[in-house]
């Protein structure tokens, strides 16, 4: 079992690559499909993983991963405790931009309340971006695949200016405010 | 005078500070602009204890029936007192939207005869508003004075224990019944439901349970396993696995009273049910499965919840059938139905 490290490899030119973390498999690949359909100036490879640490057969072959994505569906406890789990075993350096949570199923009335508002504050706790995406149909997809890839760009190296940790320090998920002014803990 | 008056006031005042510490966890999801509280999402709750002053006549009316659940804004200007009026608007109603030509079912000529009625003693606290009990009688063309009348659909408006904040923000003029139940024809219900919508300017929804609200329920009635026997505990899941799976667990009572009393050893003699015992409760129900099937129920979704004392399903369906624990249940319910409502 390895652990991926963000800089212990050299990054290729032009080239960015995401690895989408999800337990069930079902949303990665309809994902990885419409992240490499985008139109972009840029390669990008997805690599596909159900849960962290990654194998340490590929060790070589694998190149620098840019971007993690955590993928969670609110339908199932499971999967927030399987992502739960796979964080522990992220390398810290990825906690600084290179880190992102995808979530689908919010708006269903099944869900409860309490899952969601867990992961809001575990992100927020990791100052990481949260997106919400919509699984079911194929504008969603292709839309949670676009931001998925702005992000990536930005944490690849490849926008002028901007760096993962500006990002994420401008867009990471943060839990409201109490009624009475407090902060939630 | 004095000394009588502190008598009264001391319980009332012990007992709203006692809510008050129970644990709460807040949530914004449904603080819009407008609204003057922020709802929240309890995270423990009392102990079931017995009612014994519901009339049991009238609580025949809610036993043993199949009902689906909806939740209910306020009603503006709705009038306790003038419930005969409401009858005879409502069943004229339903005459003349069925003589337009929407019809209510194809049969005989019927006349309906609807009967509205106050179900004394289901509340909690002062603020809740008394349950409204509605029955449709159908009444056949010709028939002879006092032959037997057929229910054709009934359903009641409850409100027990509801968030006093939230009830008392409301302005004067609306009553929170915030939890309907209704049983019969879906174009009844229909009709019932736009009729409530014109003349109190309240709006319905459909009120799902979700997991956590039937992990309660398993909770609650396991606790009432040793006052009266819940005979078995039955819980469904549905996993999105292909083919899809429906997992139907059955629990023996005295083992899940057992390991919930296991679970509440450190606690039995508070007054207080948290839900970390619950999902502990859950849990260990889930990987009992685990241990044996190699399949992790978490990862599906909970879609009903069976006991002697009653059941309920995830698409908003609930049947008691135990009269004597009603109010917990309707306590969830009518908390379930307040955190739904979208103002």
């Amino acid at each position: 079992m390895s652990s991926i490290k963000p800089f212990s490899k050299l990054p290729q030119l032009n080239t960015a690559n995401v690895l989408l973390v999800e337990n069930e498999g079902k949303l990665q690949n309809d994902l990885a499909d419409a992240i490499v359909r985008q139109e972009s100036n840029i390669n990008v490879t997805v690599r596909l993983a159900r849960g962290l640490p990654l194998p340490a057969e590929n060790e070589e072959n694998r190149p620098r991963i840019d971007l993690v994505v955590f993928i969670v569906h609110l339908f199932s406890e499971h999967s927030l405790v399987s992502t739960e789990n796979s964080l522990k075993q992220l390398d810290t350096g990825y906690f600084l931009g290179k880190v992102c949570f995808l979530v689908t199923g919010a708006r269903c009335g099944l869900v409860p309340d309490e899952r969601l508002v867990s992961l809001r504050k575990l992100a927020a706790s990791l100052h990481c971006p949260l997106l919400f995406a919509e699984h079911q149909t194929r504008e969603g997809v292709s839309t949670a695949a676009q931001r998925v890839l702005k992000i990536l760009r930005v944490s690849a190296g490849l926008v002028p200016m901007v760096t993962g940790l500006y990002l994420s320090s401008v867009s990471r998920c943060t839990v409201p405010l109490d009624s009475d002014g407090s902060v939630q803990d | 005078m004095e000394a009588q008056e502190s008598a009264t006031m001391t319980p009332r005042t012990n007992v709203t500070s006692g809510r008050r510490c129970l644990g709460l966890e807040k949530t914004n999801f449904r603080y819009t602009p407008g609204q003057l509280t922020a709802l929240r999402i309890p995270t423990s709750r009392r102990k079931p204890s017995k009612r014994n002053d519901i009339d049991p006549e009238q609580m025949a009316y809610i036993a043993n029936i199949e009902w689906k659940l909806s939740y209910v804004t306020p009603l503006y200007q709705f009038r306790h007192t003038q419930l005969v009026l409401y009858s005879k608007q409502l069943s004229a109603f339903i005459v003349a939207e069925k003589q337009k030509g929407i019809a209510v079912e194809v049969g005989p000529e019927m006349g309906f005869k609807v009967v509205f009625s106050v179900v004394h003693g289901m509340t909690e606290t002062d603020e809740d508003a008394e349950t409204v009990f509605i029955k449709i009688y159908s009444k056949p063309a010709f028939s002879v004075e006092g032959s037997a009348v057929k229910v054709v659909w009934s359903g009641w408006f409850t409100c027990v224990n509801g968030n006093l904040d939230y009830m008392r923000s409301l302005p004067s003029d609306f009553v929170s019944l915030p939890l309907f139940c209704a049983n019969g024809p879906m174009s009844i219900t229909a009709l019932v439901k736009s009729w409530f919508t014109r003349m109190f300017d309240c709006y319905f929804g459909p009120l799902s349970l979700n997991s956590s609200i039937l992990q309660w329920l398993a909770a609650l009635w396991t606790e009432c396993h040793p006052a009266c026997n819940i005979r078995y505990l039955k819980l469904a899941w549905n996993l999105s696995t292909l083919p899809p799976l429906d997992i139907s667990y059955t629990v023996h009572p005295q083992d899940a009273w057992n390991l919930w009393s296991s679970i509440r050893q450190n606690d039995s003699m508070e007054d207080s049910i948290s839900i970390e015992k619950v999902r502990c409760f859950m849990k260990r129900v889930e990987s009992h499965f685990f241990r044996h099937f190699r399949m992790y129920l978490s990862a599906g979704m909970l879609t009903r919840v069976c006991t002697s004392l009653g059941s309920a399903h995830c698409d908003g369906t609930i049947k008691i059938t135990g009269t004597h624990y009603i109010t917990p249940v309707l306590m969830l319910l009518t908390e379930c139905a307040l955190l739904k409502m979208p103002i």
